[in-house]
């Protein structure tokens, strides 16, 4: 039976049942290599299926999972998601969306067919990590791969919704561990691409190699407020950290210490952020959100004022406002708000300005998820990176912390550099951002 | 969940694809999740996991699939395609399974698969939520959170092993928030374990409401804390996460036999300040991190990992034992059949002492008291670590100033396992769950409260 009618015959069941719902299946493949001394250590060959169903009925809502696909499981999916909703509580702003849209992404642009075979993919990863392990001073390569998967997902709906969306992501990674005397470090770096073509190991091992190597002899530096620039990597995982700021639906639920400050300057004015979620070029990429609404580009912070939260149905519905297209809701998950891709807008400062006098260079922070407070905007974290001064780096910096409040950060920006820069990843589009007076504890 | 005959069938087949060890691993699980915001119910959620791991070993090459369907030509088909650059002739002839049914240490009674209990369930949080807000108007909200999960596995393997196992998890959360008009702050209390909603039983919702709103409001009016280094006390419970993370995870033959961790030459070295002893143990009836048999099949044990500062055990599954030559200690964990098993903690500890509280905090003229801690990280090459203090107290000549707040705790794990001086009375565990390799898997972190004579403090004062 083909997936469109399994998903008909379970949404059948739900309008019998007199409620309304939608169905979210994911379905997967994937291929995992990881290389050690000179061997492949993991070949890891899977595939999934998972259907999500989401029920309202009397204004309660439900969701149950099942990754079995039999007919007696199906059956207890709907079963499951109406018992479930009976228990909820009445939630009037919950709807299954009026929207009989046909979506559909490109398989050509964001899926295409790659003929590389298994060897070559083995190749890959062999080199990579035989290549790394080559450099002077590298001890091993304990972390490494190269992934190639595609994700597919279709989501139908009782009011006749059929959205489906099908990317793939070939991605390589790695970490080397460097020893000299007493000292050692790890760094690495990854790179993705849709294309096997467009991976450039090279380069890859180099960056990887360099970030360790630069690191290895790192020390503490004298306590103190520093001027600060986050790199490429860093920057777009500190928004992400703090990106409850801009959810609507902590609002709703009255945590988000943003929801009353619509309007408000927030941040300093040279910071205007944007979620663009039809950037093909970024693998944060979407044609529709959770709902299965129109994704479309929103600006966040327009030159320092909050200009919008995020919203689905159910919270723009709270706020008496339109959905943002930003709903998520996975097979597994309930209705929640999240951003696809962000991008800052690049700014006036050249190198010259943005590197002026003595900064710190932020290239690593750990503990991001354990050691910040969306709530507050304070944290604290383990931070390493380079001391510079008039763009050369002074020395490499290891065993120190970073403290502060990110919510009064945003207002103490210097400067915001003339170039964006992709993470590695591609989930995020930012220039350099030069902050003021960071507390680092060394 | 599988049929013998298919299973024997799919493993024959991986051994004549050329492989030296076949496993299937099935799983059926059964969740339900029930959230509330304050006095309301958000959420109820259910699920049914199924799939089926297969893993193949080829010297020291692991090959792993997994797939939602059961049917052979399936199985067959991924051990194909992670056969397919291997091929060689059959090296191993397959055992005939000898079924074995572990001896069950951990009952449960309440479980997911006869009743959910939501109303059980739902009153408990919301009793918690009433104790929260009750004890102060400053507490503004409570988040609660109550998940069980019901996993049946069956392992078959091309050296006769057959078994089966269920493990019955749940646990209870409620996060309380406080707020002046200002400021911000949460705190939070969790009790679980390895049994069902019987559980209930054993804990007080009022004590949850409690201590979640009592860290709510402590942090509210916790100062800026001081940075430098200098000597912490780190309470007991959750304050065990730090050597779970510094340390534990450098024990893992997943990264000794990488040469990945610090300590994967120094078995029989004193690691640590001779007042440190360590375990390891799946034996502990009902607690959260505790299995009757690993997901290899093999029946747990009590690892010593440090004694008396010297370290004398390894965490090692089957592939670490390969690897490194060590005995396993039923130590093969993995979070579903979407992982292959990797040597995991299961309830690891600090052993008590015989320290006073009062001593230790007497003991410093500048420090912190970390009583509550969060999650943190570690970097199993190196072993820096950084960890998130939850619920702080400033400390000067000798005694207990004013809470702190946003405060970090940076280190390395051989470093701070020799500057761990003193170790208290007041042992106790507390659940958690560890992401590593394969998966989430619940673990149990624990100590005595105890004082590391010196680390580096992240504050913002």
């Amino acid at each position: 039976m083909s997936i469109a009618s399994q998903a008909e015959q379970i949404l059948d069941r739900v309008r019998a049942a007199g409620a309304e719902g939608d169905l979210i299946i994911d379905q997967g493949e994937a291929l995992s290599l990881k290389a050690k001394d000179g061997a492949l250590e993991e070949h890891k060959v899977t595939s999934s299926q998972v259907f999500g169903l989401r029920v309202i009925k009397d204004n309660r809502v439900g969701t149950a999972y099942s990754e079995a696909a039999d007919g007696e499981s199906l059956s207890a999916l709907v079963d499951q998601a109406l018992l479930n909703a009976s228990y909820a509580a009445v939630e009037a702003h919950e709807k299954i969306l009026a929207n009989a849209l046909k979506l559909e992404t490109q398989d050509a642009q964001l899926s295409p067919t790659d003929y590389t075979t298994v060897a070559e993919k083995i190749e890959l990863a062999l080199t990579i990590e035989a290549n790394l392990a080559a450099k002077p001073m590298v001890k091993n390569v304990p972390y490494n791969g190269v992934q190639d998967s595609i994700g597919e997902r279709q989501v139908f709906s009782t009011t006749g919704l059929e959205a489906r969306s099908k990317a793939r992501m070939m991605h390589c990674y790695a970490y080397a561990l460097i020893e000299s005397g007493d000292k050692n470090a790890m760094e690495g770096i990854g790179q993705a691409a849709r294309r096997f073509a467009e991976l450039d190991p090279d380069r890859l091992v180099d960056r990887a190699y360099q970030n360790t190597f630069d690191i290895l002899q790192g020390a503490a530096i004298p306590s103190g407020k520093y001027d600060v620039i986050f790199d490429e990597e860093i920057l777009p995982s500190l928004f992400n950290v703090f990106s409850m700021m801009f959810s609507g639906k902590s609002a709703k639920d009255g945590v988000n210490p943003m929801r009353d400050k619509l309007g408000d300057e927030i941040a300093d004015s040279k910071l205007t952020l944007r979620d663009l979620p039809l950037d093909t070029d970024g693998f944060g990429y979407a044609l529709f959100d959770g709902e299965g609404t129109p994704a479309q580009s929103l600006c966040l912070i327009k030159e320092g004022a909050l200009s919008s939260l995020i919203h689905n149905s159910m919270t723009a519905s709270y706020f008496n406002s339109a959905s943002t297209g930003h709903g998520t809701r996975g097979p597994r998950s309930t209705l929640g708000v999240g951003l696809h891709q962000l991008e800052i807008d690049a700014g006036t400062a050249d190198d010259a300005a943005l590197q002026a006098g003595e900064y710190l260079v932020v290239t690593d922070l750990t503990g991001m998820h354990s050691g910040a407070n969306p709530i507050s905007g304070e944290f604290s974290f383990g931070a390493s990176g380079y001391l510079c001064r008039d763009g050369a780096r002074v020395q490499p910096v290891r065993g120190i912390t970073v403290a502060g409040n990110f919510y009064e950060l945003l207002k103490r920006i210097a400067l915001v550099g003339s170039v964006q820069h992709w993470n590695w990843e591609r989930s995020a589009k930012m220039p350099s951002i030069r902050f003021t007076a960071l507390s680092v504890s060394g | 969940m599988l049929q013998v005959t298919k299973a024997e069938d799919v493993i024959d087949h991986g051994l004549s694809l050329g492989a030296d060890f076949a496993e299937l691993f099935v799983e059926r699980s059964l969740t339900n999740a029930i959230s509330t915001l304050s006095n309301q119910v958000q959420s109820v959620e259910s699920g049914i996991d199924f799939g089926i791991g297969v893993r193949l070993v080829f010297g020291s090459k692991v090959l792993y699939g997994y797939t939602n369907k059961t049917e052979a030509e399936e199985l067959k088909r991924i051990m194909g395609e992670l056969a397919a650059m291997d091929l060689r002739d059959p090296r191993v002839l397959m055992q005939a399974f000898d079924y074995s049914e572990p001896v069950e240490h951990h009952p449960a009674h309440r479980i997911l698969s006869t009743d959910a209990d939501v109303d059980s369930k739902v009153a408990y949080l919301l009793a918690a939520d009433a104790a929260a807000r009750v004890s102060s108007n400053l507490i503004s909200q409570t988040r609660g959170a109550c998940r069980q999960k019901e996993q049946r596995i069956e392992i078959f393997n091309s050296e006769g092993l057959h078994t089966t196992d269920a493990r019955n998890y749940v646990r209870a959360t409620l996060t309380a928030i406080a707020s002046d008009g200002q400021d911000q702050a949460t705190g939070m209390w969790s009790d679980g374990g390895l049994l069902g909603w019987e559980i209930k039983e054993q804990v007080d919702p009022k004590k949850t409401g409690d201590e979640a709103a009592r860290q709510a409001l402590v942090n509210l009016s916790a100062k800026a804390c001081p940075s430098g280094r200098m000597p912490v006390v780190i309470g007991n419970g959750f304050g065990g996460v730090i050597f779970h993370e510094a340390c534990g995870h450098l024990l893992e033959t997943t990264s000794v036999a990488k040469k990945a961790s610090v300590f994967h030459d120094k078995m029989g070295e004193m690691i640590a300040n001779e007042a440190v002893s360590a375990v390891d143990d799946g034996t502990m009836v009902n607690e959260w991190g505790s299995i009757n048999i690993d997901d290899e099949g093999m029946q747990t044990q009590n690892t010593q990992l440090i004694k008396d500062g010297r370290l004398t055990s390894f965490l090692v599954d089957r592939l670490g034992a390969a690897q490194t030559g060590y005995e396993r200690t039923g130590s093969g964990r993995r979070e579903s059949y979407k992982y292959a098993p990797a040597s995991r903690m299961r309830n690891t500890f600090i052993e008590s002492g015989d320290s006073e509280f009062d001593d230790m905090i007497s003991s410093i003229d500048r420090g912190i008291y970390a009583a509550q801690m969060g999650g943190g990280s570690v970097q199993p090459g190196t072993g820096e670590f950084n960890f998130a203090v939850t619920e702080g107290y400033y400390i000067e000549n000798g005694k207990i100033q004013y809470p702190v707040k946003a405060a970090t705790l940076i280190s390395t794990g051989p470093a701070v396992l020799k500057e761990i001086s003193m170790v208290g009375k007041d042992f106790s565990l507390a659940c958690g769950m560890c992401g590593s390799v394969s998966g989430a898997v619940p673990t149990s972190v624990g100590q005595a409260t105890l004082k590391v004579d010196e680390i580096l403090v992240g504050g913002q004062a």
